[in-house]
C-alpha cells in the first residue's frame, strides 16, 4: 500500500508498452509424454451447440490423452470484443475462432501462427484457400454455410406462379414477388436485407466489382453498383416490408416466413432447421442472378495463436476440430453448420434428409461464389458505410447514384 | 396537510402511469410463456398457448442455480463494500474539512466521467499483471468503491443538521462515534437508495464480467443470458424468460428497501 | 475550487474546544492533534481512494498514453503524439456525435427531472397502494434495454404505433420517429426519460423523507397554499437531491450508449450516433484504439468542465441544512 501513485502509473504504462511490443512468442514442441492443456475460445457452439462441441472435445481427448482442451464459449456479438481485449493483453487462447473477414488483419499483425504440415486434402479446397496468405495456411475452416432462396409453395400456388428454378433471374423474382404480394392480407412477396452482405453479392450477380483489381480503390460506384443498390432498395415498400413495418427487427423475416406470409426469403441455410413444418410446404433454390449467378458463402475457421506455448498440440486440436470424422458426423447429425470437408460421402446423410427437398441447391450455389471484399483493419468501417448508404436509398432520402458516390469517397479515403 | 388523502384524479393518473411502466415487463413475461414466439413488430398481450417450457429449458440449458448464486454473491459483496467505502468517504467530504478537500472531491467525481468502454483494455492489462484474470476478485475489485455512492451520501449528510453532531462533539465524541451513531442513522434513506443502485449495477453489469471471466461455471447471469442468443437465430421465449427472472430479485430488493426507508425516517425523530 | 466548499461552516473540528472558534484558531493546533486529524481523514478516505486510484485513475492515464499512439489492439503501437486529437477535432463524424449527445441531454434532462419530481411528490402523498406504485414505477429501471427498446420501437412506429395513432386522433400527422434522421434523437430521448423516471423518483423520494413535517405545518398555519408550499419549502429543501440528480444525469447523459445501441444502432445514417458509441466502434470494431482513447479524453474534459461549472453555480441555489 505504500506504492507511490506515480510509480504504479509507470507500472501500468510499462505493462502497456510491453504488450504493444507483442514480442514474447516462445513456443516449444511438446514431447509426446508431457501433459498439456490448451485453450479454445469459440462462438460457433454458442446458442445451442455447446454439448455437440463437448462431444468432439471428449473424442479428441480420448484420442490424445496428453492433451486437455479448455473451452470458453462466447456469444457471437461479444466474441470479437473479448478477443480483441485478449489480443491486446496477450492473453488469447491457444486456438480461437476466426471469421474470414478478420483474418487479413490478424495475419498482418502477426497474431496467428502459420500452420505447417496440414493435410489439405481433407478440406474443401476453395475454403482452405481462403485462409491462406503468401502461400501459408493461417487458419483451418471449421464449417461453411451459404445463402439460398427459400420459397413458400402455397403462396406460389395461390398466385399461380411457377416455383423458382436454378435458371431464374432478377426479373423472374420481381414478377413473382409482385403477384404474391397482397398488402391487405399482410402477405409479402420477397425479403432480402438491404445491407452490405447482400449488396456485394448482388453487385457480382449483375457483373460489377466491389474493389478494383489492385485493391487500392473501390469500383462499386458504377452502373452495375447503382443497379444492385436499386434492386435491393427497390423491394422495400413494394414487395417487401419496410423498416417501419418491422424489417430489421430481430428474426422478423424468419417469423414472417414461418407464419406463411412471405413468398420468398433470401437467407442462410442456418435458418432451415427452424422452419420444419411451418410453413406447411416450402423448398429452396439457388438465388436468382442478373447477368450471372453469384452466391454468398460464409465460413468460420480456427487459428492458432502466435504466442501459444503449445503450438503443436494447439494445431492438433485445430485440425481435429476442422477435419476429423467425429466432428463431421457430430455436425451432420446435430444439424449444426456443415463441415468444410472434401469427403462428399460424409454429407450424404445430410442430403438424404427430407426437408427441404432440394438440398442439392445448397451445394450447387457453391459453384458460383462471391466472396466479400476484404480490406483489413477498416473492414467494419467499410461495412457500416455501405449499410448507411443503402439505408438512405431504401428510405428514398437519396438516389442510389448519390449514396454510392458518397460511400465510394469515404471508402477510398480509408484505402489510402 | 400531507395527512389529507389525495384526490381521485391524482389516484387515477398515478394508476394510468403505473400501467405504462409495467407494460414492457408484462410483454416480456407474456412472450416468455408463449413457446416458439417470435418478436413480432406488434407485441401480443394474450399468449397463444401459454406454457412454462421456456423456464424449464432455461433451467436445463444453464447451470441456473450456480449462475444466480454467482451473480448474487458478487452483487451482495459489491453492495456491502460500496456502502462501507462510500459512507466513510462521504463523511469526510461532509464533516471533516482539510486543505485541498475540494480538489480531492473533484477527482472522485472525475472517476465517473470516463466511459467504461475505454477503460476495459487498460484495466484488463492491469488485471493480467495482478494475476486476477478469471477470478471473482478481478470482477469484484473495480466495483468496491463508487464515486456515485460517495456523492449520493455526501449530499444526504450535508442535508443533516449539524447541531446534532456538534452536541455530540461537546460530549467528547470522536469522529468515529459521530459517524456511526449520529450521521449514519440519519442518512438511512440514502443508504437504502445506494443499496438498490449498487446492487443493480453489479447485478446487471455485462461488459467487464464477460471479458474477465472465462470458466463457464463462474459466469454471471447477464453474461449467461446473452449466451442464449445465437449467431443467426434466437429463441425469444427463452431470452424473455431470462429477462423476467433477472428482474424479479431486483424488484424484490427495491420493495424491501422502500419499506426500510419509511421505517428509518420514523425512527429518527426527525418527522 | 473554493466554490466546492459547503456553504455552511460549522463543521466540527477535531476537538471540542476548537469548535466555536474556527479560522486562526485552527492553525494554532498542536502538531499532534493535526496528525491525529490527518490520520482520521486518511482512515476514512483510503478504503474508497485506493480502489478508485488503481481501478479507474490508473487505467484512465493508461488510456491517455494509448491516445498518443496509433493502435489496433492486435499489432504494435505507433507513436503519433497529439495526432489523434487533431484528427478527431477536424472530423465531422466526431462533431456530429458530440452534437447528438448534447441534443440528447438538452431534451432528456428536463423531461426526466420534472417527470421524476411529479411522480416522487405523488408517491410521497398518502396515495392508495403507495408501496406497490413505487415498485411499479421502478420496474423500467430494472428492465433491460433490449426489452424496453423493442417496446418503444413499437410504440413509436410511424405507421402502426400507438403514439402516432393518438396524434392522429387530435389531427396531427405523427413523424417518422426512429426511421427518420430528424426524429431518431427525440425517439431515444423519450424512451430514455421514461425508463429513468424511476431512478429520479427514488433519489427525490429519499430527499423528501428528510424534510421535517413541522415546516409544512407552520407554513399551513401561515396560510400558504399547495403551490406556495412546493416552491418555498419542498423545492429548496430538496435542492441537494436535485443538485445530485442534475450533476449525475449530465455525467451519465454524456455517456449515453445502451439505449442508442438497442434502439437505433446510431442510425438512420448516423443521425443518432453518440460519443460513446463512437468510442466503442473505434476500439472494438474499427481497430483504432488510439483514436478511441483520445475521444474519451476529449469527452472526459468536456464533462469535467461542465460539472465544475455546476459545482461553482450550486452556491446560488443549493441549500444545505
Amino acid at each position: 500500500m505504500n506504492k507511490k501513485p506515480l510509480a504504479s502509473l509507470g507500472l501500468a504504462l510499462t505493462a502497456i508498452l510491453a504488450m504493444s511490443g507483442c514480442g514474447s512468442a516462445a513456443s516449444s514442441n511438446v514431447s509426446s509424454t508431457e501433459k498439456v492443456t490448451i485453450k479454445y475460445s469459440n462462438f460457433i457452439s454458442n446458442g445451442g451447440n455447446e454439448k455437440n462441441l463437448d462431444t468432439i472435445v471428449q473424442a479428441f481427448e480420448k484420442a490424445n490423452p496428453n492433451i486437455t482442451v479448455q473451452v470458453t464459449t462466447l456469444p457471437y456479438k461479444d466474441y470479437t470484443t473479448a478477443l480483441q481485449t485478449d489480443l491486446a493483453a496477450g492473453t488469447q487462447a491457444d486456438t480461437f475462432d476466426i471469421e474470414y473477414a478478420n483474418l487479413r488483419s490478424y495475419v498482418a499483425n502477426g497474431a496467428v501462427a502459420p500452420l505447417e504440415g496440414v493435410d489439405g486434402s481433407k478440406y474443401k479446397q476453395s475454403l482452405l484457400q481462403s485462409y491462406q496468405s503468401d502461400g501459408k495456411q493461417y487458419a483451418l475452416p471449421s464449417s461453411f454455410s451459404d445463402v439460398i432462396l427459400y420459397y413458400n409453395k402455397a403462396l406460389f400456388d395461390a398466385a399461380k406462379v411457377a416455383y423458382p428454378t436454378a435458371s431464374w433471374t432478377w426479373a423472374d423474382e420481381t414478377a413473382a414477388a409482385k403477384k404474391i404480394t397482397d398488402s391487405a392480407a399482410g402477405v409479402y412477396g420477397d425479403f432480402q436485407n438491404v445491407s452490405f452482405y447482400e449488396f456485394y453479392k448482388a453487385l457480382a450477380q449483375t457483373g460489377g466489382k466491389f474493389l478494383n483489381d489492385d485493391g487500392k480503390s473501390v469500383a462499386f460506384n458504377s452502373p452495375q453498383g447503382i443497379k444492385a443498390a436499386e434492386w435491393l432498395a427497390g423491394k422495400s415498400g413494394t414487395t417487401m416490408p419496410t423498416p417501419a413495418q418491422g424489417a430489421g427487427t430481430p428474426d422478423f423475416d424468419t417469423k414472417l416466413f414461418k407464419d406463411g406470409k412471405l413468398g420468398m426469403l433470401h437467407s442462410g441455410i442456418w435458418v432451415a432447421s427452424s422452419f420444419a413444418d411451418s410453413p406447411k410446404s416450402w423448398d429452396i433454390a439457388v438465388e436468382p442472378g442478373d447477368t450471372q449467378k453469384a452466391s454468398a458463402e460464409f465460413s468460420n475457421a480456427i487459428g492458432v495463436s502466435a504466442n501459444s506455448k503449445n503450438k503443436a498440440a494447439a494445431q492438433k486440436w485445430a485440425e481435429y476440430m476442422t477435419s476429423s470424422d467425429v466432428m463431421a458426423q457430430t455436425r451432420i447429425s446435430a444439424g449444426w453448420e456443415l463441415p468444410a470437408t472434401s469427403d462428399d460421402s460424409v454429407l450424404k446423410p445430410y442430403l438424404a434428409k427430407d426437408k427441404p427437398a432440394n438440398r442439392k441447391a445448397i451445394f450447387d450455389a457453391l459453384d458460383n461464389v462471391a466472396l466479400p471484399p476484404v480490406i483489413g483493419d477498416n473492414q467494419q468501417k467499410m461495412v457500416d458505410i455501405i449499410n448507411n448508404a443503402l439505408g438512405e436509398v431504401e428510405a428514398k432520402r437519396s438516389s442510389a447514384a448519390d449514396a454510392l458516390k458518397g460511400a465510394a469517397d469515404q471508402i477510398n479515403a480509408l484505402l489510402k | 396537510m400531507r395527512k389529507q388523502r389525495p384526490s381521485i384524479t391524482l389516484n387515477i393518473l398515478v394508476l394510468v402511469g403505473a400501467l405504462m411502466m409495467v407494460f414492457p415487463f408484462l410483454w416480456a413475461f407474456v412472450t416468455s410463456i408463449s413457446p416458439g414466439a417470435g418478436l413480432s413488430a406488434t407485441p401480443q398481450l394474450i399468449p397463444e398457448n401459454p406454457s412454462l417450457s421456456a423456464y424449464a429449458e432455461l433451467l436445463q440449458r444453464l447451470p441456473f442455480a450456480q449462475i444466480v448464486l454467482n451473480s448474487l454473491i458478487l452483487a451482495i459483496l459489491t453492495t456491502v463494500f460500496q456502502l462501507i467505502t462510500s459512507s466513510l468517504a462521504a463523511y469526510v467530504f461532509s464533516r471533516m474539512p482539510f486543505k485541498g478537500r475540494n480538489a480531492v472531491f473533484a477527482v472522485y467525481l472525475a472517476t465517473m466521467m470516463i466511459p467504461m468502454q475505454v477503460l476495459v483494455v487498460p484495466l484488463f492489462v492491469e488485471m493480467k499483471s495482478l494475476g486476477l484474470i478469471d477470478t471473482y476478485l478481478g470482477v469484484l475489485l473495480p466495483g468496491i468503491a463508487s464515486a456515485f455512492g460517495v456523492f449520493l451520501l455526501r449530499q444526504a449528510m450535508n442535508s443533516v443538521p449539524q447541531d446534532l453532531d456538534q452536541a455530540a462533539t461537546l460530549d467528547g465524541a470522536g469522529h468515529f462515534r459521530i459517524f456511526g451513531l449520529i450521521v449514519l442513522p440519519l442518512v438511512r434513506p440514502a443508504l437504502a437508495t445506494l443499496t438498490v443502485f449498487a446492487f443493480l449495477n453489479s447485478w446487471n453489469s455485462f461488459l467487464w464480467p464477460l471479458i474477465i471471466l472465462r470458466t463457464p461455471a463462474m459466469k454471471t447471469l447477464p453474461v449467461a443470458l446473452a449466451g442464449l442468443q445465437g449467431q443467426y437465430t434466437t429463441q425469444w421465449d427463452i431470452v424473455m424468460a431470462g429477462s423476467v427472472v433477472s428482474v424479479l430479485p431486483m424488484l424484490a430488493l427495491y420493495i424491501f428497501t422502500q419499506k426500510y426507508i419509511i421505517q428509518g425516517v420514523a425512527g429518527t425523530g426527525l418527522k | 475550487m473554493t466554490a466546492l466548499q459547503d456553504s455552511r461552516s460549522g463543521s466540527p473540528g477535531p476537538t471540542a474546544t476548537t469548535k466555536r472558534h474556527r479560522g486562526p484558531e485552527v492553525r494554532r493546533k498542536t502538531t499532534g492533534t493535526r496528525l491525529k486529524y490527518g490520520l482520521t481523514v486518511a482512515v476514512f478516505l483510503i478504503p474508497s481512494a485506493l480502489p478508485l486510484l488503481f481501478f479507474t485513475i490508473i487505467p484512465m492515464f493508461s488510456a491517455f498514453w494509448i491516445s498518443l499512439n496509433q493502435w489496433n489492439l492486435v499489432g504494435p503501437m505507433k507513436w503519433v503524439g497529439l495526432g489523434n486529437y487533431g484528427k478527431l477535432i477536424g472530423d465531422p463524424g466526431t462533431q456530429g456525435a458530440f452534437l447528438h449527445t448534447i441534443y440528447y441531454i438538452v431534451g432528456y434532462l428536463p423531461l426526466v427531472y420534472i417527470g421524476g419530481l411529479a411522480i416522487a411528490l405523488a408517491l410521497n402523498s398518502r396515495i392508495r397502494g403507495r408501496s406497490m406504485m413505487r415498485g411499479l414505477y421502478f420496474l423500467p429501471v430494472v428492465t433491460s434495454w433490449i426489452v424496453v427498446a423493442l417496446v418503444w420501437r413499437w410504440l413509436l412506429n410511424p405507421s402502426t404505433g400507438i403514439v402516432n395513432w393518438l396524434l392522429g386522433l387530435i389531427g396531427v400527422t405523427g413523424p417518422g420517429w426512429w426511421t427518420d434522421p430528424a426524429w431518431s434523437m427525440p425517439s431515444i430521448i423519450v424512451a430514455s426519460a421514461w425508463k429513468d423516471l424511476g431512478f429520479v423518483m427514488v433519489i427525490l423520494l429519499a430527499g423528501l423523507q428528510a424534510i421535517p413535517e413541522d415546516l409544512y405545518e407552520a407554513a399551513t398555519v401561515d396560510g400558504a397554499g399547495r403551490w406556495r408550499r412546493l416552491f418555498s419549502i419542498t423545492l429548496p429543501m430538496l435542492s441537494p437531491s436535485t443538485f445530485f440528480v442534475i450533476v449525475l444525469s449530465l455525467i451519465n447523459g454524456f455517456q449515453v450508449f445502451d439505449q442508442v445501441y438497442a434502439m437505433t444502432g446510431g442510425g438512420p445514417n448516423n443521425s443518432s450516433q453518440v460519443v460513446v458509441q463512437q468510442i466503442y466502434d473505434l476500439t472494438f470494431r474499427y481497430g483504432r484504439a488510439g483514436e478511441a482513447s483520445a475521444l474519451s479524453w476529449l469527452l472526459f474534459l468536456f464533462i469535467l468542465v461542465i460539472t465544475l461549472i455546476q459545482v461553482r453555480g450550486q452556491k446560488k441555489w443549493v441549500h444545505y441544512a
